[in-house]
């Protein structure tokens, strides 16, 4: 669904230039949730810009269907840590989605069953009328998701998501978010820095190393069934054999 | 109800000290006494006189303020968002700005006279560059992120500029209208005292010549009165129509 082929990304020119990323590889199927980790500053954040569309590539192509990025596309929606600047804080929870599904054009006569839905679907419906920042951090996330789901993307671009939530909350949105995907069935490309979340959450997981030049040094598939436990022996030894990769 | 105690408290030791000064440190012709400023104001005000001179440094203010805060949002909200044009007459702006008000009397006297059109001229030109910078600030701080959720949620660059980036640039927008605000009211004083035969400033200007402290002081307590006034109705408007852009700074 998604291919990235040899894709380079070089920042400046001439000798202040920085090689960000380097000779990146990465195939993502239909319908799968695929895990992208490395040390920080590794360029994960700049490759996840790339496969949005934000930024373009210095060398090398992506794909998305069959047919060359070019500028960010419907289909893939981001999702950023920072759901404070993410969202638009002037409008209330109901109308962060109204506004999704307004410049998607979708048809008015099915907004109010759309937001229905989803806000039901991320567990905010009672919530409808507050402002993003009378959210807590975990609620702020839920409505990203809900306002990403609302425009039915077949791609979600996951940008260290729940990074700034606290163990507790990350948690239970890990949960939410596999709930999720396995009704949805949509794609999942989710950036993170931290092994135990890569291990719940991905098909496969891919390492990235640190740049310059920053590459996928290692694919591994992750063959555990939901809902992990990362304390079983299995899961125990893929996070260690990624903390060692990453080391 | 606190508040409001400290407010008259603060009132109360203002007009205290001012007697005080009046009476004991200098004298009560060079610092007329409230009691006396206030006798002096009653006939003013009865004769309307004051509000005559109120009324037409308000309209002075409010033709400069608004024309200024227009035409300072529509240039801002274009140097804000096309790069070149703004590469282009920033150093014009960033020079420019340094003229205040005060400093371009002179020329405006000879260009328009001292009719309104000069008062006009200055108020608009004092409020210009205060919004302006304000607003081009505002427009390039819109959050990249808040722009980027909203292009892959399938907004169109129009969208974008009109429903993400201006109400994203409207905190700094209204901010700066209200330093300009603040400043018109500064402004318009001196232009008034070198350049019109009417108006507070005016009023100043004509006590001066005749050494009545007592009617000086009565101007200037009308000055004060006024920014006070207007500020706070500046304030509540925001805060009625606004509210919504104005309440999330604390959030991003």
């Amino acid at each position: 669904m998604l291919a990235v082929r040899n894709v380079r990304k070089l920042y400046g020119a001439d000798a202040r230039a920085y090689l960000a990323l380097d000779g990146i590889e990465l195939q993502v199927a239909a319908g799968e949730f695929v895990c992208l980790v490395g040390p920080s500053g590794c360029g994960k954040s700049t490759l996840l810009n790339i496969l949005a569309g934000f930024e373009a590539p210095s060398g090398g192509a992506v794909d998305f269907e069959g047919s060359p990025v070019r500028g960010a596309g419907k289909d893939r929606v981001m999702f950023f840590q920072d759901a404070g600047a993410a969202l638009l804080p002037w409008l209330t929870v109901e109308e962060n989605i109204r506004f999704a599904l307004r410049v998607r054009k979708v048809p008015k006569v099915q907004w109010p069953a759309t937001i229905d839905k989803y806000l039901a679907m991320v567990d905010l419906a009672e919530h409808r009328h507050k402002f993003p920042a009378e959210l807590s951090g975990g609620m702020r996330q839920r409505l990203q998701i809900a306002r990403a789901l609302a425009v039915e993307p077949k791609v979600l671009l996951m940008d260290e998501p729940f990074g700034a939530l606290d163990a507790l909350t990350r948690r239970r949105m890990h949960g939410f978010l596999l709930d999720i995907w396995q009704r949805t069935g949509k794609t999942i490309v989710f950036v993170t820095h931290d092994i135990a979340e890569a291990v719940t959450l991905a098909d496969r997981i891919c390492v990235m190393s640190l740049g310059p030049g920053s590459r996928i040094t290692h694919v591994l598939p992750v063959e555990l069934s939901r809902p992990r436990d990362l304390s079983e022996p299995r899961a125990a030894a893929l996070y260690k054999r990624v903390e060692a990769l990453l080391a | 109800m606190r508040a409001t105690a400290l407010f008259a408290g603060s009132l109360v030791i203002a007009l205290a000290l001012w007697q005080f000064l009046s009476t004991v440190v200098f004298n009560p012709f060079l610092i007329p006494p409230p009691l006396v400023v206030l006798q002096t104001a009653a006939p003013m005000a009865k004769s309307g006189e004051i509000f005559r001179h109120v009324a037409i440094s308000l309209a002075r203010v409010g033709v400069g303020f608004v024309t200024g805060s227009a035409a300072a949002i529509v240039l801002g909200v274009l140097l804000g968002r096309l790069k070149v044009l703004n590469e282009l007459l920033d150093p014009i702006i960033e020079l420019l700005r340094f003229l205040s008000p005060t400093a371009m009397i002179p020329i405006a006297v000879i260009w328009f006279g001292i009719g309104e059109t000069s008062k006009y001229f200055l108020i608009f030109w004092g409020t210009f560059f205060i919004v302006l910078i304000n607003t081009v600030a505002g427009v390039m701080r819109a959050p990249i992120i808040r722009q980027r959720a909203a292009l892959c949620l399938g907004a169109s660059p129009v969208q974008i500029f009109l429903l993400v980036v201006i109400p994203s640039a409207a905190p700094y927008i209204v901010t700066g209208m209200r330093i300009a605000m603040a400043s018109s009211f500064m402004s318009i004083i001196p232009a008034e005292i070198l350049a019109a035969d009417s108006g507070i400033g005016f009023l100043l200007q004509q006590s001066s010549v005749l050494l009545q402290t007592n009617r000086i002081f009565v101007a200037l307590l009308t000055i004060c009165v006024l920014g006070f006034i207007f500020d706070r109705l500046f304030r509540i408007a925001v805060d009625r129509m606004l509210s919504r852009y104005m309440s999330y700074i604390a959030l991003t």
